[in-house]
């Protein structure tokens, strides 16, 4: 048998190796998921300071004779609040450091993509990136830098600053592209990301020189996202228990460090005997924290004080059995001391080490979740509400669990996570950019599925300014365009599987639905992010949303058909009374014919008798 | 010879005349609604099944008294009010300046007015609707079907057709008969010898009978009906009838079919019930009556489903409730066989005319 080598290797090498997974697989993708990454991480940054986007990207051929794939420079630069000269290393130069880890909607999820942007330039061009931040509003640090695979660690070449102005971020990078090919993709991705992002002003000047402009066509930003707990529905049985051991209601470390903060909360500034300790703590006891009144309460049934402590390690804290058991390092042998239930430190430790109530759990640590609803859940789950959770058996955090996916009685997700882009922006921007005769939009309430809050909006715009060449679907999620894999996506499943007859649309008809999924976690079918998986929790919303829409475009659609009806009406009477008057006029024997114009006009005007 | 009642009957000038007048105040209606800016509209008596009704005093299907309104105010009738419009306008013409159409060709005329019709039957049913707004036959309009029957036999007629007006002939001078056709249709009766109408389901038999003279032997005028009998024939038939007084017998096949030709004769079809003097209530079935085919011992064939479902179907005609009628269809029913006209030949070509017709014609006056 030959003996395997393990050896562990850095992030940088991680991603390096399977680049292929985060969109960079040949130098067509790597160059519009570079674009990507850059732009939504100045979005993102302008978004979390409320400040209106200002982005610019240009992207300029090294050596335009060249044919591609070439080696291009692409530049990203925005308003935003810039980056701190100090993190400026770390943030571009290593992998997986980053600040988006949290319950809240972002473009990105992680950070990783502009990283390995740079890490993909360097690799093919082996040129270094270069960012300009201005956090400060008075000095821009300039970075010149490559990364350390091996190591991730940035290497700075260059670091010098001078004076600025304005706050912002601006990185550029050289890397091997093939715009040629790119080129539509990435003029699509802009021209959708403005679309969703009608806040912000975009301008893109490609290879060519060529500038695409977009500017802000609403003012107002949409809500930031908060910081969140999570849903009831959200939960498996591992983050129960993590919720559960993760909390402050442990029996604390006793160490130097923990000795220290008791004394501190006493006030004592000498050594006191156990009593009168416990004296001094009975006064202070509604300002102590908790875990220092868990270790008054250990010396209480002790007796001992801080010298003592120092000597003892506790074992366990047996509530059954109402022994406490701890280990003598000066003697090396386990005791037992029987726990008083009369003693008033005896409460204390019980609910230490059982957690709290059931009812206080549900109500605390999740979302939306109050005392009336989690008393309904306790009856719901054959639970009782006092039943401490710290005392649970394994099986019961199972049954736990899987009541609190199946209870129907939780209100819906809090979305204050999300961001959506609200239906005034939304149309807004549906308005600017297809000119539709009829338009559209609604945003869903709040969903959820496995507990990630979600929200769907959507739009539907007719006619107008848009060909009639075949319904068209721009997909969104978290205010990314999904650009590739259109075929496997649920919005084109629910769009595909909708009967369009019913709603008056035949033929090809110059349609164009909005789609935005809003969540803490779209659900991707694939690393590359670019299409949303069908969970039944979703499609539904989706499908909730297109009908509502559709609805709304078939009355439409059919007022246009009475418009139309009235104009056939106008043409029918032109064309047919002049003949009978024709007819009447020699079967009556005259000669002129009668005055008839005035019964065309009643014959156009007549409304349809049904 | 007999000359004809000019006191009772309507001649095909007063018939003219009377058209005229109906298209006329049609046309004033119209006008004036035009000129005053109302939508004209047209009142159709309703031809649906539950608006036919026999009438038992003379004897044929009429229409009850519902009506249709087809009004120009309704976007989906404009279409059709126009037509009718149109028709009504070109029967107009036809009448006036004397020309002949048919219903094909009235399909086609419609074309050079913008007046579309999607195809033949939508033209034909025009044609009804006038028929039913003027209760007029076509055949007074001057629209004929392409089909035709034949006449022959002393009967003196004159043309009133343009470039025949006052022209005289005599329907025996030709041996294949006359073709009832426009000309025919609209000339006047003047006279004739004859005491009878013989009207035969078949032509071929019609020529034998020509041949056989029969109108001689009987005094007969004979009448090709070629099936089931065109209106243009049971218009003349009538007028035979009716202006000159001459008794109608009718033969037709020993079927059910045969009976059903006699009936139309003596009192109309269901599809024209909004038509009158299109029949002859006092003609007779002379034959081949069911019992005649056990008495005559001719040879048959079996009836077929539809023979049979006919017979059902017959059996619910309030005209069939009574007398030889329904008798006849219930021995029908009973023999399950049927007999032509033709079979007669299996006794020699003449029988039919030497033995049958006279036996059958003595025994009609009897009923």
């Amino acid at each position: 048998m030959s003996k395997e080598v393990f050896s562990q290797i850095s992030p940088s090498e991680f991603f390096y190796r399977n680049r292929d997974l985060a969109g960079f697989s040949n130098p067509t993708r790597s160059l519009y998921t570079s674009v990507r990454e850059f732009v939504e991480n100045a979005l993102d940054a302008c978004d979390q300071k409320k400040i209106l986007p200002d982005i610019h990207l240009s992207i300029k051929a090294v050596d335009p004779e060249k044919a591609d794939p070439k080696h291009y420079i692409l530049t990203v630069k925005d308003n935003g609040p810039g980056i701190d000269s100090e993190h400026i290393p770390l943030a571009f130069g290593t992998v997986l450091y980053g600040s988006k880890f949290g319950l809240k909607q972002a473009r990105g999820m992680f950070g990783l993509g502009a990283t390995m942007a740079i890490l993909y330039g360097q690799i093919t061009t082996n040129k270094p990136v270069t960012v300009k931040s201005c956090s400060d509003g008075k000095t821009i640090d300039e970075f010149v830098m490559l990364l350390d695979i091996q190591k991730n660690k940035p290497v700075i070449q260059k670091h010098t600053t001078k004076e600025g102005s304005k706050t912002g971020l601006a990185v550029s990078i050289v890397l091997e592209g093939d715009y040629s090919k790119a080129g539509s993709k990435i003029r699509d991705y802009v021209y959708q990301t403005s679309l969703i992002t009608p806040y912000a002003t975009i301008t893109f000047e490609d290879p060519s020189g060529e500038k695409f402009h977009y500017a802000r066509i609403v003012k107002d930003m949409p809500r930031p996202p908060t910081v969140i707990k999570p849903h009831p529905h959200g939960i498996d049985v591992e983050t129960i228990r993590r919720m559960i051991t993760d909390t402050h209601y442990q029996i604390p470390t006793i160490d130097n460090k923990m000795i220290d903060k008791v004394k501190k909360e006493l006030s004592l500034k000498k050594n006191l005997t156990p009593k009168e300790i416990l004296e001094r703590a009975q006064k202070r006891w509604s300002d102590i924290s908790r875990p220092v009144r868990t270790v008054i309460s250990v010396m209480s049934f002790l007796n001992i004080d801080f010298e003592g402590l120092k000597k003892i390690r506790i074992d366990d804290i047996d509530i059954a059995n109402k022994t406490i058991t701890f280990w003598d390092f000066g003697e090396s042998q386990t005791h037992a001391v029987d726990l008083d239930p009369e003693s008033p430190y005896y409460k204390q430790l019980a609910s230490t080490v059982q957690g709290d109530t059931l009812l206080t759990f549900l109500t605390k640590r999740f979302q939306r979740v109050g005392p009336t609803t989690a008393e309904k859940f306790c009856e719901f789950a054959k639970f009782k509400p006092d039943k401490r959770i710290g005392s649970m058996t394994n099986e019961e955090l199972v049954k736990l669990a899987d009541a609190l996916q199946k209870f129907e009685e939780f209100l819906a997700p809090d979305p204050s996570c999300l961001a959506p882009l609200g239906e005034e922006p939304l149309s807004k921007g549906i308005m600017k950019f297809f000119n539709p005769e009829f338009a559209a939009v609604w945003q869903r309430n709040a969903s959820a599925y496995s507990g990630f809050p979600f929200v769907v909006e959507m739009g539907i715009a007719y006619g107008g300014d848009i060909p009639p060449s075949g319904l068209k679907v721009y997909r969104f999620a978290n205010r990314i365009p999904l650009l590739y894999d259109e075929g496997s996506d649920v919005v084109l499943k629910i769009v595909n599987e909708t009967e369009w007859a019913r709603y008056k649309i035949k033929g090809d008809p110059p349609l164009v639905i909005v789609s935005h999924i809003c969540s803490t976690r779209i659900p991707y079918k694939t690393v590359g992010k670019e299409n949303v998986a069908d969970r039944p929790e979703l499609e539904r919303e989706l499908k909730n949303a297109l009908q509502y829409l559709a609805r709304k475009l078939a009355v439409h659609m059919s007022r246009q058909g009475a418009a139309d009806m009235a104009k056939k009406r106008a043409n029918l009477y032109s064309k047919y009374v002049p003949l009978i008057a024709q007819f009447a006029t020699e079967l009556a024997g005259k000669k002129k014919e009668p005055n008839y114009n005035q019964l065309i006009r009643m014959g156009s005007e007549i409304e349809e008798q049904v | 010879m007999r000359l004809k009642n000019k006191s009772n009957a309507k001649t095909a000038e007063t018939r003219k005349k009377r058209l005229l007048s109906l298209l006329e105040q049609q046309g004033i209606s119209i006008y004036d609604h035009l000129d005053k800016g109302k939508f004209p509209q047209f009142v159709i008596p309703s031809r649906s099944v539950s608006n036919i009704v026999y009438d038992k005093k003379i004897r044929q299907y009429i229409l009850g008294s519902a009506s249709a309104v087809r009004s120009s105010r309704n976007m989906s009738q404009l279409r059709s009010y126009t037509q009718l419009a149109w028709l009504a306008f070109f029967v107009n013409r036809l009448v006036r300046e004397g020309k002949s159409s048919t219903l094909r060709d009235i399909y086609y005329s419609s074309q050079a007015f913008s007046i579309d019709f999607e195809d033949q039957p939508e033209s034909d049913n025009i044609i009804v609707d006038l028929e039913a707004v003027l209760t007029s036959p076509r055949e007074e309009f001057h629209i004929f079907p392409e089909e035709r029957s034949s006449v022959f036999g002393d009967l003196t007629i004159e043309y009133t057709v343009p470039g025949y007006e006052g022209k005289r002939m005599n329907l025996s001078d030709h041996p294949d008969g006359y073709l009832i056709g426009p000309s025919l249709s609209s000339a006047e009766l003047v006279d004739t010898s004859a005491e009878l109408v013989i009207a035969i389901e078949k032509g071929g038999l019609f020529t034998r009978f020509v041949e056989e003279k029969v109108h001689k032997k009987f005094k007969a005028i004979i009448v090709d009906t070629a099936g089931q009998a065109p209106r243009s024939t049971r218009n003349l038939l009538r007028r035979l009838n009716s202006e000159m007084g001459l008794p109608v017998v009718i033969l037709a096949d020993g079927d059910v079919y045969g009976e059903h030709i006699a009936m139309v004769i003596k009192s109309g079809s269901a599809n024209a019930a909004h038509l009158r003097e299109l029949t002859v209530p006092d003609a007779k079935w002379l034959g081949v009556w069911a019992t005649d085919i056990e008495k005559y011992k001719l040879p048959t064939i079996p009836m077929t489903e539809s023979d049979i479902k006919r017979i059902y179907d017959l059996q619910k005609d309030p005209r069939y409730q009574e007398g030889n009628w329904k008798k006849q269809l219930e021995v029908f029913l009973k023999l399950k066989r049927k007999a032509e006209l033709e079979a007669f030949s299996k006794y020699g070509l003449t029988n039919i005319t030497d033995k049958y017709l006279p036996a059958k014609l003595e025994e009609s006056k009897s009923f």
